[in-house]
């Protein structure tokens, strides 16, 4: 039943993504960059979609070192994972539109940098993980590190106020804002891609609870 | 078509057609890279599911024979 209920909302959310792509082609330029601009309606949700997973894999860690509960370890590695993903499509996509704006890929400023540094970050967690055979102790090693990773979570985050960078201000908080059509395509584009969110770390939960399964099972095959 | 450019009306509408053309190529780079390493690593998911799910069935069954011993 619950493999059901992820299936229909990783559905939804794809077909809401499918839809609003043609909704989006239809909405008028941007004054300044043109049609080049709408790469935002992808760029700014994967971000933040991101965050949300690095937030959630903060907790997560957070809570393993409290409970030392499996469960909460499961979902940091899920969160982490899918998170890293969305960072991935979140400077992609950075880079793109860089490219077409500033005629550049790449340029070491506060965000970009502090964002590939999370990156770096996060993808180093998962091969701690990789590294340790012991359960309780790579979950311990990597709950530390992820709570470490999370120190440069803010600094991503605030860096274009706390910076002069290359990177604009964000259109909402620099008193910015969208015309009514554009945040209710950007508002959908963001439900849908956070409802994505959840169904791939859904999902990946419930591997690493399969992993442990089968840890149980080897030792299991072991004793015998 | 280079003498057509050379009206200051239609140079200028080509000229717009070629920025458009431009800015949605980058806005099509930049769509597809999103959808692909989403793709990806659902795909990276769906393959990790299914090995799992035969290491569990491949220890389930050798448990149950080791039991029949």
């Amino acid at each position: 039943m619950r493999e059901k209920i992820l299936y229909i909302l990783g559905a939804a959310a794809i077909a809401i993504l499918v839809w609003n792509i043609s909704a989006i082609a239809r909405l008028p330029e941007e004054t300044q960059q043109g049609v080049t601009f709408k790469i935002i309606f992808f760029h700014v949700p994967v971000a933040i979609a991101a965050v949300t997973a690095a937030c959630v894999s903060f907790l997560a860690s957070a809570g393993f070192l409290i409970t030392r509960n499996f469960k909460f370890d499961a979902a940091a590695v899920a969160s982490t994972e899918v998170g890293l993903a969305f960072l991935a499509a979140n400077l992609v996509t950075g880079s793109i539109w860089g490219r077409e704006i500033w005629g550049i890929w790449w340029t070491w400023d506060a965000r970009l940098t502090s964002a590939l540094v999370c990156w770096l970050l996060y993808a180093g967690y998962l091969m701690l993980r990789q590294a340790i055979e012991e359960p309780t102790q790579r979950a311990t090693f990597a709950a530390v590190f992820s709570i470490f990773a999370f120190i440069d979570v803010p600094i991503v985050v605030f860096s274009i106020k706390w910076w002069r960078t290359q990177h604009p201000q964000p259109v909402f908080w620099a008193g910015g804002s969208f015309p009514p059509d554009w945040t209710r395509h950007f508002l959908w584009n963001m439900a849908a891609i956070l409802m994505l969110g959840i169904v791939m770390t859904a999902v990946r939960y419930r591997q690493e609870e399969a992993q442990r399964e089968i840890d149980s099972l080897r030792r299991m095959a072991h004793a015998i | 078509m280079h003498l057509l450019v050379q009206i200051p009306f239609l140079a200028q509408l080509v000229t717009e057609e070629a920025r458009l053309q431009h800015q949605y190529e980058f806005l099509s780079y930049g769509l597809t890279a999103a959808w692909v390493i989403l793709a990806v690593y659902v795909l990276m998911m769906v393959g990790r599911e299914r090995k799992l799910k035969r290491e569990i069935a491949g220890l389930r069954a050798m448990l149950e024979e080791k039991h029949g011993e």
